[in-house]
């Protein structure tokens, strides 16, 4: 669990509690059936959004096709019912499982796609359940009715039960978004959705966590799929797999809150009566006139709220609590980090490192060592390399020669977050925040993905903030944080896994003199901890004030390296940084 | 529970003060009963659903024309209407906001689509609604449903007296000993059409001495029919079932097999379904390329209706009155007997009286076989398919001679 999770679930917990409460005795006073069924499809959406929410709101990963299972669910309970007299009550969970395998056949393809190209995809899967359904003949499913003991087959003809059942599945889906939100699980979601490739570089398997953001979700639609077959009675391809099913959970969610428990909830408990009324008392008159007034429903919030209703509200009407500071006794349960290799000692050997991308050769034949405990400085002029460099290093591309050893062990071939485990924190050019999240569970997701446990976890981001400077601010969202603090931010992240050596892109990039003496007092703290560092850097006097050593790229290849006095006289780096004129000039 | 509910509508979750019962209307001798119609009245389906409406309608203003429900003090009928719009889930739907605001409803029809009757009917039959159907699909009285009652013959069984029926009225037209022997099919891929085609290529054909020289499949909507076309040339039948679904698919057939020379002059067609009979299909296909063309179907007025045929086309201006409207004009009617035989609004009580009516005149005159009893199961025994044939722009009833007003035309080739 998260620092600080306790309370918030508890609280979160008595709110879901109140609101069910709530729900059920107004809807044991509706006694018009129709205004019954609306009550019960609320939660039934609800719940498609939440699970929705899992992989596409926390997770980021676009799903226009969600409805694939939904359907599952809803088909797997009807046919169960309908050829093996399996009652829903079995067949829900049953739909849950098949919807799980379906997620994991679904996802090994569809992973590899980002982006849009995810999103478009997914879109693809119930189109072609959808079809695939009538050639099976399965057009048309109604649901048998059961005189005898209807209760055992989930029908009831009192329509106030079939709330109540779609009121407690509702339950147990916030309760599984809750526990997402509040464990690592959600925290590595939001990463993914922030940065992908930030995520993988601080040591997550987003492919991993991608699965089982897919797979938790996919059960959550399918269930509710199963019970909306049982509200729905006859069953369609196109009723439980189609377009507008899927957009359902995009809408509630957008419209509610995007990465928030409630937001789907209060979506759902908003546009479902409001359709719904719209379709009955419209439909007939003006058919299709429904449709024009929801879309332009949707389209108004969305300009006035685009976070969705949630945020909007909470962050116009409810001023968060000033944070309480970390107890101190946190930063000092920090697990104990390897004793880091002697100073001066061999750390990293990098020989003879290409990459060509078509006839441009970006890196190549880069040679140079890294030693324990020093600062070493990476420049040269803009597209020279430098960044191809540390992706080459840190597993984002692949090198076509050479090696890569850090404490003997290649660093090549590996995909990013097994480079990371290794002990290789990087930074990127771009801080990427979640801003609505304490400071402190930014931090923690650096942690996290060096394979902490929880407590671990939380100590060793308290302890890397304290490293920073930064443990004042630890419970402050880090959407309130200034440029600086976010740089530092981002430095705490990589120190948090506990990094044998940290690969720092432009981390001074954008900042004021002033503020840029600040991030370097705190990088020159680091090497007196004996922390290793290796940084890209554009700006000459800062790098000379920190740097150990410097190496110069030029076109790729290492122009000179050595002290950083030297380098900045040697004639061929003048030439590289102001050209033939300048240097023929200071030769004058 | 009104105040109550006026609270909570408050609280902006609306609620009426309807309930789900079975509770029949409260007065001894009401002076209006109420009967539901549940069709497609928007949506692609919407034109079925409007020549039902207009059947419906002109039911209603006879009845109480002629002092409306007798055994209950003369009680008007009214009708209400409601629409399926254009899916099962929205029928379904429109079904549950049916029962929901009208708790007085003792009886209805509907959906035209069997999909929509499907789905509609899962609702009605849960509040013990009598309801009755056009509806061809097995699967809609195959449920052990105890209040729907289906009027036409089933798809099944219209399937299985298709062929019987074709090869009686042709060698009746030739009147020579003569008999057809090779027949060919062209059908879509729908739901419907493949459990038809599927008993349509079944051992009948034989037993009837029939061969299928051609069996086509395509994907609707159709795009071209040339290959189909020239296949069915060369296989030379004595004649050709369509098994298609809509308006846009008949007259893309008919028009190219016009285009091949392949008039019903030359060769016999017969289409199935109330799409082949429409006015819109005359439109956009053209009196000349439907010429001859056969269609079975479930009802058409015959002969003995010219009058209401008559008054219906005066008061709608639509061209005839034809498979839809009579359904609706029909099953108003049925109602009508029911509720004059149970003598209360009472939806249980008028549901025994549909299961008793056992009749040969009355409402049942509106039927081709004119009976009017329903089995157990709800399907009315005794339902038979009709065939009308296209003659100069209007389809004329030729089978069985019960509604017949033209001998049917089989061409000597």
């Amino acid at each position: 669990m998260r620092y600080g999770s306790a309370p918030r679930l508890k609280k979160d917990l008595v709110t879901l509690g109140i609101v069910s409460v709530a729900y059920l005795a107004i809807s044991a006073f509706v006694t018009n059936s129709y205004y019954q069924l609306i009550m019960t499809l609320v939660p039934v959406w609800a719940l498609f959004g939440v699970s929705w929410n899992i992989l596409s709101g926390y997770g980021g990963q676009l799903s226009f096709g969600h409805a694939s299972f939904f359907g599952i669910g809803a088909y797997v309970v009807t046919l169960a019912l309908v050829y093996w007299n399996l009652t829903p009550w079995l067949g829900i969970p049953l739909g849950m499982i098949v919807a799980a395998g379906a997620a994991v056949l679904i996802g090994l393809p569809t992973f590899r796609l980002k982006g849009h190209y995810f999103a478009l995809s997914m879109l693809a899967y119930p189109l072609a359940i959808l079809y695939f359904l009538q050639y099976l003949g399965f057009q048309e499913m109604s649901l048998p009715m059961h005189r005898e003991n209807p209760a055992a087959y989930l029908e009831f003809t009192n329509p106030h039960y079939y709330t109540l059942v779609g009121v407690i599945l509702l339950i147990l889906g916030v309760f599984v978004c809750m526990l997402v939100e509040n464990s690592r699980f959600g925290l590595a979601l939001l990463s993914i959705r922030q940065n992908e490739l930030a995520a993988e570089a601080a040591g997550i398997d987003t492919k991993l966590w991608k699965m089982r953001a897919l797979v938790v979700s996919g059960m959550l639609a399918a269930a509710a799929g199963g019970f909306y077959a049982c509200v729905l009675l006859v069953v369609t391809p196109d009723s439980v797999f189609g377009m507008l099913v899927s957009a359902q959970a995009v809408v509630v969610t957008l419209f509610g809150g995007v990465a928030s428990i409630w937001g789907p909830v209060i979506g759902a408990a908003i546009l479902v009566p409001l359709a719904e009324s719209l379709n009955a008392e419209l439909g007939s008159m003006l058919p299709g006139i429904q449709g024009v007034v929801y879309g332009v429903a949707i389209i108004a919030i969305m300009l006035a709220a685009p976070d969705g209703l949630f945020w909007t509200i909470r962050d116009k009407y409810f001023t968060p609590k000033p944070p309480a500071p970390l107890p101190a006794s946190l930063a000092a349960n920090a697990p104990p980090v390897a004793q880091p290799a002697p100073a001066g000692s061999l750390l990293m050997k990098v020989e003879g490192l290409s990459r060509s991308f078509g006839g441009l050769r970006a890196v190549s034949g880069v040679t140079f060592d890294v030693r324990a405990g020093e600062i070493l400085g990476i420049i040269g002029p803009n597209g020279a390399g430098k960044t191809t460099l540390f992706n080459l290093l840190n597993g984002v591309l692949s090198a076509d020669e050479g090696t890569a050893i850090l404490g003997g062990q290649s660093m090549l071939g590996k995909k990013v977050h097994a480079v990371a485990r290794m002990g290789v924190g990087r930074t990127f050019q771009v801080v990427r925040s979640f801003p609505r999240l304490p400071l402190l569970d930014n931090v923690i997701v650096g942690a996290y993905g060096a394979g902490f446990t929880d407590a671990d976890a939380i100590a060793s981001a308290a302890h890397a903030l304290e490293r920073v400077g930064l443990s004042a601010l630890a419970g402050v969202p880090a959407g309130q944080l200034t440029n600086k603090q976010l740089r530092l931010m981002e430095l705490a992240r990589a120190l948090a896994g506990a990094p044998r050596v940290l690969l720092l892109d432009e981390t001074l990039a954008g900042l004021g003199r002033e503020e840029c003496d600040d991030v370097l007092d705190v990088l020159q703290r680091l090497r007196t901890e004996g922390t290793t560092v290796v940084i890209i850097e554009h700006t000459m006097h800062a790098m000379m004030r920190i740097a150990d050593r410097f190496v110069v790229l030029d076109h790729g290849r290492v122009l000179a390296s050595g002290l950083p006095r030297d380098v900045v006289e040697n004639r061929s780096v003048v030439e590289a940084y102001l050209g033939k004129k300048w240097a023929a000039k200071q030769d004058a | 529970m009104t105040d109550l509910s006026r609270r909570t509508m408050g609280l902006g979750i609306a609620a009426g003060a309807a309930t789900l019962s079975t509770r029949a209307a409260r007065a001894q001798t009401p002076s209006e009963v109420k009967i539901a119609m549940l069709v497609p009245l928007s949506g692609p389906w919407a034109r079925q659903g409007i020549l039902e409406q207009m059947g419906a309608r002109l039911a209603i203003e006879d009845v109480n024309n002629a002092g409306g429900i007798k055994s209950m003090g003369g009680a008007k009928m009214k009708l209400i209407e409601y629409d399926t719009q254009d899916s099962s889930e929205k029928a379904k739907d429109a079904a549950q906001r049916m029962v929901a605001q009208e708790p007085d409803l003792v009886g209805g029809f509907g959906c035209w689509l069997s999909s929509f009757t499907l789905a509609a009917t899962e609702v009605t039959e849960r509040v013990s609604l009598p309801w009755l159907t056009l509806s061809y699909s097995d699967a809609i009285t195959g449920r052990g449903f105890k209040h729907v009652f289906q009027s036409s013959p089933t798809a099944d069984k219209q399937a299985e007296e298709l062929l019987p029926m074709i090869v009686e009225l042709a060698s009746r037209a030739r009147g020579d000993g003569w008999k057809p022997t090779k027949f060919a099919y062209i059908g879509d891929n729908t739901a419907s059409s493949v459990s038809f085609m599927k008993s349509i290529r079944g051992p009948k054909a034989q037993e009837l001495g029939l061969t299928m020289v051609a069996d086509e499949v395509y994907t609707p909507p159709l795009s071209d029919a040339t290959t189909m076309v020239q296949h069915i040339r060369s296989a030379k039948p004595d004649f050709l079932g369509f098994q298609s679904t809509n308006v846009p698919d008949d007259k893309l057939l008919a028009d190219k097999f016009a285009e091949f020379g392949l008039r019903s002059n030359k060769l016999p067609k017969i289409g199935g379904g109330g799409h082949w009979a429409v006015p819109e299909l005359l439109n956009v296909a053209g009196a000349e390329n439907l010429e001859g063309i056969l269609v079975a179907l479930a009802n058409w007025p015959g002969k003995r209706q010219a009058d209401l045929e008559k008054r219906f086309i005066a008061k709608t201006g639509e061209p005839w009155f034809g498979h839809d409207s009579i359904f609706a004009y029909v099953h108003v009617m049925i109602l009508k007997e029911a509720l004059e035989r149970s003598g209360v609004a009472d939806r249980v009580k008028v549901s025994q009286a549909l299961r008793t009516l056992d009749m040969t005149d009355g409402p049942a005159a509106f039927f081709p076989d004119s009976t009017l009893k329903y089995d157990e199961k709800g399907r009315r025994m005794g339902a038979k398919l009709c065939v009308v044939q296209w003659r100069q722009g209007k389809p004329v009833p030729v089978y069985p001679p019960s509604i017949a007003t033209h001998e049917v035309i089989w061409p000597k080739i």
